[in-house]
Formats: C-alpha cells, structure tokens, sequence
C-alpha cells in the first residue's frame, strides 16, 4: 500500500509518502495501529486526520487492501 | 453544465478570456478572487504557500460543482486554484460562473467556496514572514 502524507503531517514524518504491507483486507482501526507503529509521532494528528482511500474519503467501516493508495488528509485549508 | 478546473503553480492571469460557451442565454458572469493578504494570524507576510493532492482535489471540486449545480443551474464554471508559493497581492484562487440569472451565479460561488473549505485537499502549508527592515546606518 502506498501512503501520502501531506501538509504538517509530511514535516512530522519526514517524508511525503511511504510504503506499508497488509496481510489482506484491514478494518480502518488496525490499518491506523499500522500506520502509528510507523510513524508513532503522527499519533496526536489521529482525531483532526480523514483518510482517503483512492482519492475518496472513506468512513470508519471501510476496509483496506494492499493495492489502495491512502491518503492521510489533515484540516483543509484551500481558497 | 461545462466545468474547467485548473490546480497549478502559475500566477492566476486575472484578465482572462470570458468563457466560451457564453451565449444568449447567459444574463450573469459572475467572479471571485481570493488574494494573499499581507497579514496572517497577526504576522506580516509577504506569501504563503499551498499545496494539494491534486488528482482528488479536482475530482472533488467537480462533484462540488455538479451537486450544487442540481439545486443553482448554471452554465459554465471555472475554478483556477494556484499552489506553491504566492506572494502577497496575488490570487490564490479565481471562480468564473456564467448562469441566466445572478442568484445562480453568486450561489454557485458562495456554496462552492464553503465546501472547498471544508473538503477540498488543498493546505496553507506556511506563511513566509516578510524581510524584516535593513538596519538604520551607523551614525
């Protein structure tokens, strides 16, 4: 799976995107302990972050598979 | 309803062409533009800088732009949204609306504005402080 990071969350990490091996298909729950375990430094982030998965935002009983490319959205901030 | 979306580092060019699909049944082209101002949260700034996750962000405004179109008709929007840095005075974004009436127009603007506030992934990633003043010459 591919995952982007963007804005402070990008500066935290250090790095814009990462690479991350799911076993098969992953409730959004377990996909975030895998992301934390990580990048633990992107935990206080979790609650103010949506995720989108394929370029759509997704609801906390989506499900995740290894060929998604996620996305970890902060606040908005365009315009 | 003709949609045109352009995310892109370029300057907004401000005096740009008039929509091409205008035609005798446009009453209203409306325009907003979002410019840089020189403070942000009570500091002096001469820019700030944006970026987005592009491909979503222009699937997502227009999906915007087609569901508020169901209830605000209109015929023709252009949405310009500059990323990178922008100096201040410059446009961070630009929305053209051609429609028969006004009410469409402004709406469309108004209601797309508040949602790509809301949902749109495009950030204010920092602001960049203006230079502070050279020193006064030794006396």
């Amino acid at each position: 799976m591919r995952v982007l990071l963007f804005a402070h969350l990008k500066d935290h990490a250090g790095r814009a995107e990462f690479e991350l091996s799911l076993p098969g298909p992953t409730p959004m729950d377990e996909l975030w302990r895998r992301l934390l375990a990580v990048h633990p430094e992107l935990a206080p982030f979790r609650d103010s972050v949506r995720l989108a998965r394929n370029g759509e935002y997704v609801d906390k009983a989506s499900s995740f598979v290894d060929t998604d490319e996620v996305a970890l959205i902060p606040p908005v901030s365009g315009g | 309803m003709r949609i045109d979306i352009h995310i892109s580092p370029q300057p907004i060019d401000l005096n740009g062409p008039a929509p091409e699909s205008l035609d005798d049944q446009t009453g209203a082209l409306a325009s907003f533009t979002g410019l840089v101002r020189s403070q942000e949260n009570g500091r002096i700034i001469a820019a700030l800088e944006y970026e987005a996750y592009q491909p979503m962000a222009e699937r997502l405004m227009r999906r915007i732009l087609e569901n508020i179109a169901g209830r605000h008709p209109c015929h023709f929007v252009r949405v310009t949204h500059r990323i990178g840095v922008i100096p201040v005075g410059q446009a961070a974004i630009q929305i053209v609306v051609a429609a028969a009436h006004r009410a469409e127009a402004f709406a469309m603007m108004s209601e797309f504005m508040n949602r790509l506030k809301q949902d749109v992934p495009i950030w204010k990633l920092r602001a960049i402080d203006r230079d502070p003043p050279p020193p006064p010459p030794p006396s």
